[in-house]
């Protein structure tokens, strides 16, 4: 099987040698690329953009031929003069939003963008919080965050403990 | 063999049976034999994995075609070098090498705390064994990598049956880097567990909080260390395999590595805050914790076959044992926390919002919302099915997105928290300590500007890559300054000096210079350019200030593939820089998949990324694709500095005494030395 595949490409680089002018073209256009960089192949196989697909171990490192397609496809919608947004409504209206390479700032999608903004103003929130509360307690108040002298002396007597039966 | 793989396999699970149940039961009664013989117990179940591992390479050594594992993951042609890697190329390899990495660690831990921390020891001998239970169930039970072929006969009855050969390696697998980079990687998803251990046998014994950190404080950095060099390995190898022209995808997978390395991170700062000032002994046992079931969930994701599709997780057959364990430990804190959680008071307070404690803090919250992102985003295409029936991809626009301004807070926080005082810093100490910072990081930017670096989050970057250079370099200049005049050693004499008094601190820093240093590589990003073009022999493709000809090309056969390569003459400017040589490698018993080798030109400045896509299926010719990288090397350079960094950490602190015997004391500005010399000592005291 190998030694067929080998031949072949020989016989491929002796047809190059004697046809050197030809140079052949990708197939789709740069715009039809960036565009597809919005978009997730839908080979199932890659994981990658359309644009982007560089479809890791097959045959060809990429685009992918559904990728290709879906290029091409990209083409025609700006042939007809379609707007980016419109060609990236069309691709969901076929494919669902599982098209999608990041999610839309519209319904289901912007939860997804508001959730690190949540995170980081709740977090923020909740750590000035905790630095005020340290900051406003009084110097040595080793006593107060500890609760009760006799709290003190339970952590002392579980720190003899721990002394006891660990050493490092 | 592999019968005697299979039943080393069996009596690692009885023996972690009895080191877990006798080990309860040694804490509860105390009794001396019965602790010995559950530590015993513990070490044999490490030995019979060994065994079992042992056994399944000689199975692959010796391609033993009658075992499933075998021909689904090996062939006689490949190389002796991919049949160790063979061993985690499978779901049951891969398990069963998780189980060997982590009897590494606890056979470790086993045997240097023998004579040591005799009361604790029973509890970390038992959550070690859970956790070794755990995956030797699945060893066992559900994912055996020593199961045989068998095939039906007239009869009905299953008989052996041998494969003339196998299917061979994966070939994205059979690359040198496959070789390295999972084992790096497992060994820091497993070391965490050591910490886990130590920090829930301390809660679950009452120690108060700061005990457990005291003793696993080499074990986490060791962990960190493998982690960090296994996403990095990771990263390179997918850059110089998988030829799309990047080094990181936010694919689950890699994400799944990064969540556990993010809370690992948070710790190894946020432990400072408990050595000293003994405040966050909660939030870092919780800190551990999370680490290491995000460890769990990262092995889960990477090894499960959920690769592509984080909603099979519910369909994959080790999902709900992952799930049920997970669920399990935490169960196991949760209830350990309730009940010991008096243990864990913070004593100490700070006198205000500008210290190096809120700066740990922020540090922590950035570290943990960035984990939060990674991990929401990575789960989000399942929250949005759930919730709307409607599956939404995440892909690394998202990522991008959302994760640059957290980097650049962090790298600004990396710059700023070594500098702040504890408990309070004053306006002036700001100023003394952040003028130059911030004039080195305005004099970066402009470079960049100039050099043509023009992207606003690339420049701003850069800007706080000279800012945290300059406070590292101020850090050490000031240290040395001080050991110099005091003992007459040149300065940089005087900086080595000085790493090696507190290596943990220094060695920090070193840490904190890698990751500028990847950052720069990071900024690179925002300039790629790439061209792609089926070209005829002596076509040329023009990229940046590079010329591209394809001068020839040949066929190269090798014992376990046959390689398509192209000869690619590289001209910058008429000069000839160099030859490259991309190429496609179609293996052996996978004739539907092939393997990419990507010809780097690699420099300071850029990476010439170029390869051999394949035949152009229309044209029939050869399509060649070529990328323009700024900057990439800087993220491996920044790779060994962190590895570095980490080694220097690790090595016991040097005596400042042993130097300063016999010194002489400097004849010049003595008043400036001891000045100095107080300072330092002030500074020296706390990392």
């Amino acid at each position: 099987m190998i030694k067929a595949k080998r031949m072949a490409f020989l016989f491929a680089l002796v047809a190059l040698a004697a046809a050197p002018l030809v140079t052949a073209q990708v197939g789709y256009s740069q715009r039809a690329k960036a565009i597809g960089m919005h978009l997730k192949c839908m080979c199932k196989g890659c994981d990658m953009s359309a644009g982007g697909c560089a479809h890791p171990g097959g045959a060809f490192s990429g685009p992918c031929d559904t990728a290709k397609a879906m290029l091409k496809e990209v083409d025609a919608h700006l042939a007809k003069g379609e707007s980016e947004q419109q060609i990236i409504d069309a691709f969901v209206a076929e494919y669902g939003t599982v098209v999608y390479v990041e999610p839309p700032k519209k319904g289901f999608g912007l939860v997804a963008w508001l959730m690190p903004v949540f995170y980081s103003v709740v977090g923020f929130g909740l750590v000035i919080f905790v630095v005020r509360k340290w900051a406003i307690r009084p110097h040595g108040a080793g006593a107060v965050a500890a609760g009760s002298a006799g709290h003190n002396e339970a952590m002392d007597r579980a720190r003899a403990q721990a002394a006891r039966e660990t050493e490092d | 063999m592999d019968v005697f793989g299979s039943f080393s396999l069996l009596l690692a699970f009885v023996c972690a049976v009895y080191a877990v149940i006798g080990g309860i039961f040694a804490i509860r009664t105390r009794h001396p034999l019965l602790i010995k013989s559950t530590r015993q117990a513990g070490i044999a179940t490490c030995v019979l994995i060994f065994l079992a591992t042992i056994s399944l390479e000689y199975l692959l050594f010796t391609d033993n075609f009658s075992l499933a594992y075998v021909v689904s993951h090996s062939n006689r042609d490949l190389s002796a070098f991919y049949k160790v890697a063979a061993l985690w190329a499978g779901q049951e390899g891969s398990l069963l090498f998780w189980s060997t990495l982590l009897s590494v660690y606890v056979l470790s831990v086993l045997i240097a705390y023998r004579h040591k921390n005799g009361e604790l020891m029973p509890y970390v001998g038992v959550i070690l064994a859970g956790v070794q239970l755990f995956f030797l169930t699945l060893n066992n039970f559900v994912e055996n990598p020593f199961k045989t072929l068998g095939v039906m006969n007239a009869s009905g009855v299953l008989e052996p049956f041998t494969r003339m050969d196998g299917n061979g390696l994966n070939p994205l697998l059979q690359y040198p880097e496959m070789v390295i980079h999972p084992p790096n990687l497992y060994s820091g998803y497993t070391g965490f567990t050591i910490p886990f251990a130590f920090a829930l046998a301390a809660l679950l014994a009452r120690y108060p909080g700061e005990k457990w950190i005291h003793l696993t404080r080499k074990w986490t950095m060791v962990a960190w260390c493998f982690q960090s060099l296994g996403i990095l390995l990771g990263a390179h190898w997918a850059y110089a395999v998988l030829g799309w022209g990047g080094y990181w995808g936010w694919d689950p997978v890699e994400n799944a590595s990064l969540l556990p390395w993010l809370t690992g991170t948070a710790f190894l700062h946020s432990v400072m805050m408990q050595e000293k000032r003994g405040m966050m002994k909660v939030w870092n046992v919780w800190l551990v914790f999370c680490t290491f079931l995000l460890c769990i969930l990262g092995t889960f994701l990477t090894r499960s076959g959920v690769v592509s599709s984080v909603h099979a997780f519910a369909n994959s057959h080790i999902g709900p044992w992952f799930v049920g364990f997970m669920m399990v430990i935490l169960l196991v804190c949760f209830v350990a926390y309730f009940k010991n959680r008096d243990y864990l008071k913070s004593e100490n307070m700070l006198d205000s919002m500008v210290s190096r404690e809120s700066s740990f803090l922020f540090n922590n919250l950035l570290f943990l919302v960035a984990c939060i992102a990674v991990l929401s985003g990575t789960l989000f295409p399942v929250f949005s099915e759930w919730f709307t029936s409607n599956r939404i991809s995440v892909g690394a626009p998202f990522f991008n997105k959302v994760m640059i301004p957290i980097g650049l807070a962090i790298l600004f926080l990396t710059g700023v928290g070594p500098l702040l005082a504890w408990r309070k810093t004053s306006a002036d100490s700001l100023k003394r300590n952040f003028g130059w910072p911030l004039l080195v990081g305005v004099i970066s930017a402009v470079l960049a500007f100039v050099m043509g670096y023009r992207d606003g989050a690339a420049m701003l970057c850069l800007f706080l890559c000279g800012f945290v250079t300059w406070t590292i370099v101020l850090e050490f200049y000031r240290g040395a300054k001080v050991i110099s005049a005091r003992t007459g050693m040149s300065k940089m004499m005087s900086a080595h000096e000085l790493a090696m008094r507190n290596t943990r601190r220094y060695g920090g820093y070193v840490v904190h210079f890698g990751m500028v240093l990847i950052f720069i590589g990071l900024a690179g990003a925002a300039f790629n350019t790439e061209a792609q073009k089926a070209m005829s022999i002596g076509d040329a493709l023009k990229l940046g200030p590079y010329t591209l000809v394809l001068q020839s090309a040949d066929t190269k056969a090798e014992k376990n593939y046959t390689a398509q390569r192209m000869i690619v003459e590289v001209l910058k400017g008429n000069k000839q820089i160099m030859m490259l040589y991309p190429e496609k490698r179609q293996f052996q018993g996978n004739e539907q998949a092939a393997g990419t080798m990507v010809a780097i030109y690699s420099t300071l400045r850029e990476d010439l990324y170029v390869v051999y896509a394949g035949m152009d299926p229309e044209a029939n010719v050869p399509v060649i694709h070529a990328f323009l990288n700024p900057l990439v090397k800087w993220i491996w350079l920044g790779g060994v500095w962190v590895v570095m960094g980490t080694l220097l950490a690790l090595m016991p602190n040097r005596r400042a005494g042993l130097v300063l015997a016999g010194a002489p004391q400097p004849s010049t500005v003595p008043g400036e030395a001891v000045l100095h010399t107080q300072n330092i000592a002030l500074r020296e005291g706390h990392d």
